[in-house]
């Protein structure tokens, strides 16, 4: 994992934000009926490294550290890191929004050193 | 238009609920009655297995009478893998479960309620006309993979009051 954070730094990591809804208010009307907003929270994930999909239109992929996303999935008693990705409302890379298509992990020997997030650039900004 | 829209929503899913309080889901951590409007959710969100989901399809608007008679059709998603414990052999079963819940809720009389308008933070205020609906409609089942689902249709009807959204 050290390695793989260390290579990614050396590749021009840098960090991105995950934005999470926080948990919704019980027996509320108003959010089921879509007049209320959910609050959001933003933790950084990094050292990411983001690189252009040649497939997909509008598409990236980021590959994000597997220590930064234990340490969330930790502090936010996320049960996993699947859980915390497919829970996202999606990830903040220079002010843009971008929505999370896919999450799949990297391992060795059964332990994970970083995850490949596939992201979606929103429709009115593909060129 | 959207007076109706919740309004109709919500006396569906109270319904439901009355005919099977135990078909909840858990959306942002919070565990809410088994159905659910797409629209009204984060775009993130996933469609939830064995709860009902609402999607408002086709719009009509008939502006001959006096007050304009509206008429959408509402989409209604559900599907089931079945219980792991049953190695998903009972997602027929389960399917039928929902289909009956569905026709019960949306056919039991009467098939109107008085339409509401719902305020953030103040509940909601009555108007003066009615939401009417039609009997469900049932697509043919599809199969993917392990998950069986089903897609309703049920025709809303409603009268557009002066100054309403």
């Amino acid at each position: 994992m050290r390695a793989a954070d260390a290579l990614m730094r050396g590749a021009g990591g840098r960090t991105v934000l995950l934005r999470l809804p926080v948990p919704g208010i019980p027996s509320d009307a108003n959010e089921q009926l879509g007049l209320a907003v959910p609050e959001f929270q933003d933790v950084e994930l990094g050292p990411v490294v983001v690189r252009a999909v040649s497939s997909g239109k509008g598409t990236r992929e980021l590959l994000v550290s597997a220590t930064a996303v234990s340490a969330v999935v930790g502090s936010l008693g996320s049960s996993s890191a699947s859980v915390l990705f497919a829970t996202a409302f999606g990830v903040l890379l220079d002010e843009v929004l971008l929505e999370v298509v896919s999450a799949t992990e990297l391992e060795v020997g059964g332990v994970p050193y970083v995850y490949r997030v596939t992201v979606r650039v929103p429709a009115a900004l593909v060129v | 238009m959207q007076n109706a829209k919740d309004t109709f929503y919500v006396t569906l899913r109270d319904r439901l609920a009355t005919l099977n309080p135990a078909r909840t889901m858990v959306v942002r951590g919070v565990t809410r009655p088994g159905s659910l409007v797409e629209e009204n959710e984060l775009t993130s969100a996933y469609q939830p297995v064995d709860a009902f989901c609402l999607r408002w399809a086709g719009l009509k608007v008939d502006a001959r009478a006096a007050l304009p008679l509206v008429t959408m059709e509402c989409e209604v998603q559900y599907c089931t893998d079945g219980n792991a414990s049953n190695g998903g052999m009972d997602r027929g079963r389960l399917l039928a479960a929902m289909d009956a819940e569905l026709m019960a809720a949306v056919n039991q009389a009467p098939q109107n309620a008085v339409k509401e308008e719902f305020v953030t933070g103040t509940g909601s205020i009555a108007l003066g006309t009615k939401v009417f609906w039609g009997d469900v409609v049932f697509g043919a089942a599809a199969v993917e993979g392990e998950r069986l689902q089903r897609v309703a249709t049920v025709t809303v009807l409603a009268y557009q009051e002066a100054g309403e959204l």
